[in-house]
């Protein structure tokens, strides 16, 4: 009875991971197809729409970085006079206040809330909530501290928001200081899968492309419709993702829309920044996954992917599971079809980790963007993948803790960030 | 364009036929265990599909295609002595530690050899794009 429910679960299992193995592989073929078809990626048509913007810029303690984005604001090539820059200085205790006091000074587009301790929210959600009050433009646009855009990412974003329909609109992250060492060289090729293919086959495939925290755009009515972002979970990103879509609104991702980020540059703070998106992005598959199975404004394909996105964290969990049920399985007699399936497994397992895509995804992206050295680093993406395993255990485990005893998970654990790809930008 | 077009719908067709063919000739063979034959299809169907239709002359990719399968047949046949031997000297737990890893060290080079092809026709790619003027 034990044996026939083991195999029953890895069975399951299995077909889970067969499930977002074919998902990837059809991302990677959409885009392979729409490449070679002479869509260049995310090139749709000339900026004729010229909304006023506002754009807002939440830092903590960026004092090493804000300076840079504020530099670059200055720089961008739509007009000033349709442009609003907002920084919340998010009870700052360095000088990122004076800095941006210094350019608001300079510069009349510029403007800076300073946020007291008590009004901290220890949510990046909840100073963008405090910016969103004073933004006046029709597209509300958002960076972290630590980006550094295209001068004329603007143009490029607000675009697809001549279709009224499109109430989102996502630009592409890229590794700046991925040459620093092989935890930013990782992490750049997680982004390039990320974005280069997972991102941009939705886009192609009319399906959920994921709203970031950064180079996003989102229409003003409908977010203060939405009440803003929910300062009760952790990835206010997804969140807001879905909220969009179950509105009824699409969201378009524009690939030559990029934006350059400082990554995380050692394995701690890896660690800090996974375990976030990954109970940020728990709390959302909790909070959406009925509801997307019951909208209305979601077609079946939307409703199958967006299940896939919202419960993709649970994955790595599952590997780990299905693991020990395979060594049960082995010591109570194997069954015949047991080792064709665990053969197959760790193909499955490189294949749902959240933005971290599976292998030949990276590959063709970084193929797609040209990067010929970037491939050798592909077989220590297994590195990460071991990692997020432990990761996504954990944050499922803090989540499930905070549940039954009632604790507050809600704390920000923020990215430090050193300002190391400032000597990237100088270069 | 459209003649760039039908020259990778060729290419992936001829890289079908070639795997289809491999495959069928080392399924043949009796010393292909069971584990190397899902391996063996699983990597032709991604290395077929995947590779085949990127830039690159077909002979780089045939040849690439043709090494990854006589790699499957070696590792497979070697990794199965030493997996016999060792559970002869150590018993049933390695073969549950086998059983278990064998699939991911089988990868390991599958995703190691996938990587060297690619960056070998990105090579390909890029010197042949620097010497047009």
């Amino acid at each position: 009875m034990i044996i026939e429910f083991l195999e029953a679960q890895f069975l399951i299992l299995t077909a889970l991971m067969i499930v977002y193995l074919v998902r990837h592989y059809v991302f990677t073929i959409a885009v392979l197809n729409n490449t070679y078809k002479g869509k260049k990626a995310g090139v749709r048509r000339k900026a004729t729409y010229e909304p006023i913007v506002s754009i807002l810029i939440p830092a903590r303690n960026e004092e090493q970085v804000i300076g840079r984005m504020l530099q670059r604001m200055t720089e961008l090539t739509y007009s000033k006079n349709k442009m609003q820059i907002i920084v919340i200085d998010d009870a700052s205790m360095d000088n990122t206040g004076k800095i941006v006091e210094e350019y608001a000074k300079n510069h009349g587009y510029i403007k800076v809330i300073h946020r007291v301790p008590k009004e901290w929210g220890k949510v990046k959600a909840s100073a963008l909530n405090a910016g969103l009050k004073y933004a006046k433009g029709d597209i509300i646009i958002c960076f972290d501290a630590d980006y550094y855009p295209q001068v004329d990412i603007i143009e490029k974003l607000v675009t697809e928001f001549v279709d009224p329909k499109v109430g989102g609109v996502q630009g592409r992250v890229t590794v700046l200081n991925e040459p620093q060492n092989i935890v930013t060289r990782l992490v750049a090729l997680e982004r390039v899968g990320g974005y280069r293919i997972d991102q941009q086959a939705r886009d192609t495939l009319g399906l959920i492309p994921q709203l970031g925290g950064t180079a996003v755009a989102i229409r003003r009515k409908l977010l203060e419709s939405l009440d803003g972002w929910d300062e009760s979970i952790l990835a206010e990103d997804t969140d807001l993702t879905f909220r969009v879509c179950l509105a009824g609104y699409k969201i378009r991702y524009v690939n030559d829309a990029e934006c350059y980020e400082e990554a995380v540059e050692n394995w701690r703070a890896y660690w800090k920044q996974r375990c976030r998106w990954a109970k940020g992005h728990m709390q959302c598959a909790f909070k959406h996954s009925l509801k997307v199975l019951n909208s209305n404004n979601l077609l079946l394909k939307e409703k199958i992917d967006g299940l896939l996105l919202l419960n993709v964290y649970f994955m790595p969990i599952l590997v780990w599971i299905s693991w020990i049920i395979s060594v049960l399985l082995f010591f109570s007699g194997l069954p015949q079809w047991f080792n064709a399936l665990l053969t197959s497994t760790p193909i499955f397992f490189y294949s749902f980790v959240g933005n971290f895509a599976p292998f030949f995804e990276v590959g063709i992206g970084a193929y797609l963007d040209g990067r010929t050295r970037a491939c050798w680093l592909i077989p220590l993406l297994i590195l990460t993948f071991l990692y997020n395993i432990v990761i996504c255990t954990k944050a499922f485990t803090d989540l499930l803790i905070s549940k039954i005893f009632g604790k507050r998970i809600i704390t920000w654990d923020k990215t430090i960030h050193s300002g190391s790809g400032n000597s990237y930008i100088m270069k | 364009m459209l003649r760039e077009n039908a020259l990778r719908v060729k290419h992936s067709i001829l890289g079908f036929s070639v795997g289809a063919i491999s495959s069928y000739l080392l399924l043949s063979s009796p010393y292909i265990s069971d584990e190397s034959t899902l391996m063996l299809l699983i990597f032709n169907l991604l290395f077929v599909s995947l590779i085949f239709p990127l830039n690159g002359t077909l002979t780089t990719k045939t040849c690439m295609l043709l090494v990854g399968n006589v790699i499957v047949f070696f590792w497979s046949n070697l990794f199965s002595l030493f997996a016999h031997a060792a559970t002869y000297y150590f018993g049933a737990i390695f073969s549950a530690l086998y059983i278990i890893l064998n699939p991911l060290i089988n990868f390991v080079w599958i995703v190691s050899f996938w990587s060297v092809s690619l960056s070998v026709l990105a090579n390909s790619e890029k010197r042949k794009s620097e010497a047009e003027p």
